[in-house]
Parts: C-alpha cells; structure tokens; sequence
C-alpha cells in the first residue's frame, strides 16, 4: 500500500479522540431525534386545538412535577428495563427474542409457586428463591425455542410467538388449578389469582422513604434493575461471551472461521435472555398485587422491545428509555384530566420516539463512519468501503431505509 | 495500433473530452483537475491503484458524482451532465462492477425496462431487435433466458447490451474482468474488439495490467487522484505501467527463499464432500508451498473450508502432522496450528463494525493471554497485540479503536494476514489471497506468503490467478472437478496447467 512512505497530513492535524467524537454525535443525534419527535407531535397537538406547551407541561408535571410522579415513572420503568435487556442480549447476537412476553408469564408461575411452598424460609432467604425461581421459569422457556434455532434453525421470532400463546394459557389453567386461591374471604367474589403470598416475600414499599406515595409501588428491584443492566453492559462488552455474541449478530461466518460456536453462543445467549425475562413480572407480583393474578398487564415484553429499539440495545440506554417511557407513560393522566388531547396521543409520541431516534441514530451512524474514514486519510478508503454502497444500487432507495431500521445490524 | 474502426487516428478530434475535472469527497480529492480525451472507436484503458480516482472520474462523466470543477465537452459541444439518463441521451453508458438486473425477468424484459416504447409491451420485436444487436457484435446471449439462471458473464452481456440498446457509443465498463473467468474475459476481449471495429468508443477501467496491454488502444494512469500519464501499449511495458500507478518500481517476481523442503505437514486422501469435491488428495510439505491452480467453482472454495473445519468432509482423510483433523470443530483445527485466509475477508474474515482490536483476537479468544477463567477478556492485552501487528504489518488505521470497514482492501487484508501468521501456523491456506488488492498491495502479500516458506512452515495457496501461483508455487496441481488433475513444476508452459485446468491433463506433463 505504501506509496510514498509517509502518511498524509490530515490524520495527524486533528486528534479528537474518536470515543468523543462518538459521544458527541450520539448526543447531538438524540437531542435531534427528541426535538423532531415533539415538533410533530405538537403538530398532532394543534389539530386538537390546543396548546403544545400547555400539554406538553402538564405531561412533565405530572410525572416529574412531584415526589409521587417520579415515584410512578421509576415504578413503570423497573419491569420494563429488564425487559428491555432480555431482547437487547438476544439482538447481540443477531436474534429476536419476541416471547420476553411468555418467558415473564412462566416465570410468574415458578416464582409463585415458590413463594407459596417455601414460605416456611426467612425473608432474606425466600425472596432469593423466589427470583431464581422466576429466572428459571424465564430460562426453561426460553430453552426451547433456543434449543429448536440451534438444532432445527427454526426461527426464534415464529417459536417464541407459539411459546408466548402457549404461557398465556399455562397462567390460566394453573390459576384454575394447582395455584387457584383457598384463602379468599366467605362469599367474596375475587377475581381469579393464586393465594396471597407471605409477606416477607415481597418486595417492599421503597416510596415511604422518599416521600412517594405506596401506590406507585416504588420497590428496590428498581436497583435490581439497573445492577442487571451494568451487569449485561459488562458481559456484552468484556466478556468472551459477549465478544463472540456480537461476532455473531455482526458477521456469522467471519465468527465461525474464528473458531466460534455459533449455536453455543446463541443458546446461551437465549438463556440468558430468558433469565432476564424472569425478572420482568417480578415488579407486579412482589411489589404491586402480592399474588399472581391472571394476565392483568400483558404486553411488558413486547413494550421492553420498543424500549430496547428507544436505548439502541445499549443496557444504559436503556435504563434512560425505560425512565422516559415512564415519564410519557404517566403523562397519560394529565392529559384526561387537563385537555382535549386523547390519551392515545402518548402511544403515538412513543412510536415518533422510537421512529425519530432510530433515524437519527443511523445518520449518525454513517456520519462518523464517512468522518473516520477520512481521518484515516487515504482516498482509497473512500472508493474501496463508501462508494461502493453507492454503485452497487445506483438508483435503489431499498438499500438506504431497509437497512436503517433492520435491528440485527446494530453493535 | 488501432484497429479498424477508421476514426481511431490522432488526426480526428476527441470525441469526448474531458478538462480539468475536480471531484472532492469530505477530506479527499478523489480527482484533482484531471484531463482526458476519448476519441472515436478506440479502446481506452483507465488504469491506478484502488483509490486513484478512476471510477470517480467516470462517474462523474456518467453523471452520477456532480463535479466540483471543470467541464465535459461531447463532440466538440460543452454539455451538463446531471444524471445518468442525461449521460445516456448523450450516448455515454456504463457498466458497473455489482449488475443492476431483475432476477425473476427475462433477458428481454431486463433490456428493455425503462425504454418500452409505449403502453403496449411488444416483447417479441424487442426480443428480435435484441438478438440482432447481439448477433452483430457476436454476444452469445439468449433474450428469452431468465437473467437468474445466467452465468456472470452472460449477466455482463445483457449489461452490456443494455446499453447498446439505448444507443451508446461510448461504452464505460468499470473493472469488468473482476467477476469473469479466464474463458469468460477472453469472450469479454472478443465482444469488445467487435464494437471497437464498430466504431464505438470503450473505457476499460481495470489495475490488471496484462488485460490492458492486451486490449488498450491507449492507456491513461491515474495516482491519487491525478493523471501521471498516457501511453499506447506498444510505447510502455507493465513494469512502467506498475511504476507508473504505485510511484515506486515494483517487482513481479519476487526471490523465492531456498528452503529445505521437509516432512510432510499436510496430507489429504480421496476428500469428497457436497458434491464438489470428488476424491481429491494432495500433500504440503514443511518449507513448501503448494498452489492449486483451476478455475473457479471447481471445489475451491469447499477444499479450504474442509481444511479449516467449517466443513465435514463426506469422506477421506485429513492429516495435520500425521494426526486425523477431518471433521473437527474450527476451534480444535486452528489450535492444532492452522492459519487460514478466507477467500471472501468480508464473510469470513473480518466483523466489519466491530474494532480492529476486536478482529484481531478472532479466533484466540480461548487464549489464556487474552481472557480469564470466567471469561473475563484482557483488554489492554489485546489492544497490545494489535498495536504491535499494525506496526509490525504498516496497516494504515488511526488507531486500534476503529471499525474494520474503515479499512481499505489492502489494509483489511492485511489485518487478517497478521492475525493468522501471528500464532505461526504450521499451515497457512490462502485462498485467493490477494483478491482485488492493488499491486502495492499484492506484493506485500506475496512477500509475507514467502517469508512462511521460508520459516520452514507449509502454505497451501489457492488461486484463481496464474500469476500468482507461478510467483509463489513450488509445486503446482490443478484441480478440476473437485479433483487434482495433474501435478507440475513451477516452470511447466501455462498451455500444460492450462490443459490440466481444464480436466485434460496429460500424464507426461509432470
């Protein structure tokens, strides 16, 4: 490659190193992404007649304006980051784990279960059982559509599918059956729900202490929840798993010329996303109903993959989306009360959200990657690894969209 | 030196000139103020390293780059091209190196697409346009075949006539031998020399020199960026020409180390697998390299991954040092002391959006130097090994925290060669090693394949190229059918390998 011997000057001239330089364009693409997001959604706003500002402070207010709004918006968040975690550890490695929603159902049922027959244990001790129990209701659930990629390479997202109807159904007949409440008062009418578990086995109210309100359920799997999320954020990025897992998602054949097991690496990465799963359902039957209920919120799983899509699979980004998810879900309640706007409104600034940052967050992406590319100085860089994109669909729109919101591609 | 086509003198004015072209790209100059002529009927040979600008400039000629400075002027008239339907209308064509064809449609359908003529689609006069047009310039390409079902050459044909249908005269064919077989570029060379006799105008865009020594009419060399010069064939040699594009002379043939050649390191018996391979054995001894010759498609591809483990084999044997790998996991294969260059670094190879310190502990992160037992990985460490083998290589990155794709072809080849030869295989396969590298590039890789020799260590050498194998082989075999069909010398004529190539070989050629 040497020309003529030295390195031309404009690698030298400036050295901002390239993390910042990251950083930076990552920043500036969220901020960009968040103001499209509500210059549309004022937009939407308008339409309804009222006032942009107006609504978009009363959602603030109420989930940031007091100790009980932020108390709710952390409450909301804490499932939803481990869910949120459980899809982003199956994208590493280039899969999508569609059945968080089942794995969570199960793990509900095995977490119950323990609660109901280890409750002869202390407290520090029977709340430890309890959420291994529910990792290894999430794992066994999570094994077999994991075990049928790597035997059969059936598609995890049509397994997980049938494996979530599946669950849905196993919470309704063990609710029925071997769970269904003895301990309802005479001539109640309850509605169908396991036995109340023993107290010491819940998660208690954190809230007191802060001033929040108990029935925002604030809990301590909060701070499970972001120690899960630097956990999976260590594993991805300095561990050997880690490392072959994103091998993996980014080029399956390079990884296996290096030696690398892909069908290992993905089911243990199925595992370990179902783990994670187990912990999302933990938050309503520990620190909100303290009994398993059936199927009252369904959809936390399929939320957390909007939330992993809002944090771009990053385990830190997604404690910040799951917290913002929080705040706009809350926001719900301002705006029944405080204007004309319907409550749906907010389903529809989470998807320009979701929309906006994944934009966003592409453009940035090239942007540094055609910045590098010319730091590196050589103009063979840019015919050899840029301009080829261009020539090879010389007039293809398909090769710029597509590719921007295929999630399987990200680091 | 031109032939035919009568207009070709230097007396006749240039039929499109180009003057003072600048293109930028954000930190480059891709083309600074170049100026070219193409003159009616000739075939002119665009030639540099990757990088120098060549496919920018005629880009920019097909109106697909806007230009930052100078002027096109077509048959004397200064004109703007804004796009490539403007080039088209003023008679100007390209072919590029990925085809642009619907699959599912027919040779016709694909022609015709964008100039049917009218609301009704007369598909049987197209169809019988096309096969004259095809006929008078010897296209051997049927318009009613599927274009999914065609080889790549015939997928260049229809590309080819594509253009011709819509009327062009000058023809830009970018690289168009990179894809083609050694038959298939001779019928390329065939077609070409028709349409030049024809009168049309042809820019071959290439780095292969021996391909534009054969067909050029003249030869324009670009070095980044600029115009270092302009020659008819007869006047130059390829070592000027190689001069010429890397700016330094370059050696074709390098010394080859004298070894002792000595036990054997490699030994495959009757290999068959995936119906490409069909009982084909070979040896590579230590201090030895040993290049397979054929064309490709004729187990290449299946033989190195048999070797490396990525597949198994049907049957046959496979011995590293005596012991049996034949079927073992990759993992186990590379710790028993194998290296492999992966004939496609970008499937194989590398993870592109991963950093260089990343593919440059593929394959070692079991190593006790690189993870813990919990799996902990050491960073720094590699970070270590990486700096040391960008040094240690001259691999052109800022630093080890990079993304691969931010590599160019040589450099990304390169990080694979240093990975590899760090662990110092026993055997090294390199397949198709120096696959659309440069010539600077090719003779560091050359050099690099040599210096294994000359440790003492086996290299199994796989190429489509010729060249490459007479530069490096001590012995030659050609494979054909997933089979060997002879075994030669490093100075057997190419007619014999050639021969041998294609499934015919005599027995008195070894």
């Amino acid at each position: 490659m040497a020309t003529q011997g030295l390195a031309p000057p404009i690698a030298v001239a400036r050295t901002r190193p390239a993390w910042l330089e990251t950083f930076a364009g990552q920043a500036l693409a969220l901020l960009a992404s968040f103001a499209i997001a509500l210059v549309a959604g004022s937009l939407l706003i308008i339409a309804y007649g009222e006032n942009p500002i107006d609504v978009y402070t009363s959602i603030l207010d109420a989930s940031l304006g007091s100790a009980d709004g932020i108390g709710y918006v952390l409450a909301i968040a804490t499932p939803l980051i481990f869910s949120a975690l459980a899809v982003s550890v199956c994208f590493k490695g280039g899969m999508f784990n569609i059945g968080v929603e089942g794995q969570y159902l199960v793990a509900m049922i095995t977490a119950a279960v323990a609660e109901l027959n280890l409750d002869f244990l202390p407290g520090p001790l029977l709340i430890p059982a309890v959420l291994i129990a529910a990792m290894l209701g999430g794992m066994i659930w999570a094994a077999v559509p994991g075990v049928l990629k790597v035997r059969t390479g059936a598609h995890e997202v049509v397994t997980t599918i049938m494996m979530n109807g599946i669950a849905v159904s196993l919470v309704g007949w063990a609710l029925n059956g071997p769970l269904h409440y003895n301990d309802a008062p005479e001539g109640a009418f309850v509605d169908l729900r396991s036995n109340v578990f023993p107290p010491e086995g819940l998660a208690g109210d954190l809230g007191a202490k802060f001033g929040v309100t108990p029935g925002a359920h604030l809990s301590w799997l909060l701070f499970l929840a972001i120690v899960a999320a630097i956990v999976v954020w260590f594993l991805i990025r300095r561990t050997r798993l880690g490392y072959e897992a994103r091998a993996v998602g980014s080029s399956p054949g390079s990884a296996k010329a290096g030696g690398v097991s892909i069908g290992s690496t993905q089911l243990r990465l199925f595992l370990i996303s179902g783990a994670l799963a187990g912990l999302v359902g933990m938050h309503l039957i520990l620190a909100d109903r303290g009994y398993l209920p059936l199927n009252y919120v369904v959809g936390l799983g399929f939320t957390g993959i909007a939330v992993a899509f809002l944090g771009q699979n990053n385990p830190i980004g997604i404690i910040f989306a799951a917290i913002l998810w929080g705040i706009l879900s809350r926001g719900e309640v301002a705006l029944q009360i405080s204007s004309q706007v319907p409550r749906e409104f907010i389903i529809i600034l989470q998807g320009l959200l979701i929309l906006t940052v994944v934009i966003t967050y592409q453009i940035a992406k090239r942007r540094l990657a055609a910045r590098q590319l010319q730091r590196a100085g050589l103009a063979g860089e840019l015919e050899d690894s840029a301009a080829p994109e261009e020539s090879s669909g010389p007039r293809g729109p398909e090769d710029t969209g597509a590719e921007a919101l295929e999630p399987g591609k990200r680091i | 030196m031109t032939t035919g086509g009568g207009a070709g003198g230097n007396g006749s004015p240039p039929l499109v000139v180009l003057e003072h072209i600048t293109k930028r790209f954000p930190g480059v100059l891709a083309n600074d103020e170049v100026d070219l002529e193409l003159r009616a009927g000739e075939v002119h040979a665009l030639i540099g390293e990757n990088g120098a600008g060549k496919s920018t400039l005629m880009r920019v000629l097909y109106g697909m780059y806007p230009a930052d400075g100078g002027r096109i002027l077509v048959r004397g008239q200064e004109i703007k091209i804004g796009s490539p339907r403007d080039a088209i209308a003023n008679g100007i064509g390209m072919v590029h190196q990925h085809f642009v064809l619907v699959d599912p449609f027919t040779v016709t359908e694909n022609i015709i697409l964008g100039e049917e003529g009218g609301e009704r689609l007369d598909v049987v006069a197209a169809q019988q346009r096309i096969a004259e047009l095809a006929d008078s310039y010897g296209f051997r390409v049927d318009p009613g075949a599927v274009v999914e079902e065609l080889s790549v050459g015939e997928e260049q044909r229809v590309e080819i006539l594509k253009a011709l249908y819509r009327g062009v005269e000058i023809l830009i064919l970018d690289e168009p031998t990179a894809v083609l077989t050694p038959s298939e570029s001779k019928d390329l060379f065939d077609n070409l020399r028709k349409l030049r006799e024809a009168g049309r105008t042809i820019v071959f865009i290439s780095h292969k020199l021996d391909e534009v020594m054969e067909i050029a009419d003249r030869i324009t060399v670009l070095r980044r960026g600029r115009v270092v010069g302009e020659t008819p064939p007869a006047e130059t040699s390829k070592a000027k020409l190689a001069e010429m594009m890397v700016g330094r002379p370059v050696l074709f043939r390098l010394e080859k180390p004298t070894v002792q050649i000595g036990e054997p390191v490699l030994r495959v018996q009757d290999l068959t697998g995936d119906g490409k391979l069909n009982g084909l054995s070979l040896e590579v001894r230590a201090g030895e390299i040993l290049g397979v010759a054929g064309v490709e498609g004729n187990g290449q591809r299946e033989l190195a991954e048999s070797l490396i483990g990525l597949r198994t084999p049907a049957s046959g044997t496979i011995e590293l040092e005596g012991s049996s790998i034949a079927g073992r996991r990759v993992f186990d294969i590379r710790n028993a002391g194998v290296g492999y260059i992966p004939e496609d670094r970008h499937e194989q190879g590398l993870v592109l959006n991963m950093t260089l310190w990343e593919n440059a502990l593929l394959g070692r992160q079991d190593d006790a130097e690189f993870s813990g037992t919990l799996g902990v990985l050491f960073i720094k460490k590699v970070k270590e090994l990486t700096a040391r083998l960008i040094k240690l290589f001259d691999i052109r990155a800022r630093s080890v925290d990079v993304a691969a794709s931010t590599l160019s072809g040589g450099n990304q080849q390169k990080l694979i060669l240093a990975r590899e030869l760090e662990t110092d295989p026993k055997l090294l396969i390199a397949a198709q090693p120096t696959r659309g590298l440069d010539v600077g590039a090719i003779e560091f890789v050359w050099k690099q394949i040599l210096d294994q020799k000359a440790a003492g260590r086996g290299v199994l050498l796989i190429s489509a190229e010729l060249d490459e194998i007479y530069a490096l082989s001590d012995r030659i075999v050609t494979l054909y059918e997933g089979k060997i069909t002879g075994e030669f010398p490093p100075d057997a004529p190419p007619e014999q390998i050639g021969m041998g190539m294609l499934g015919r070989a005599p027995e008195e050629a070894a």
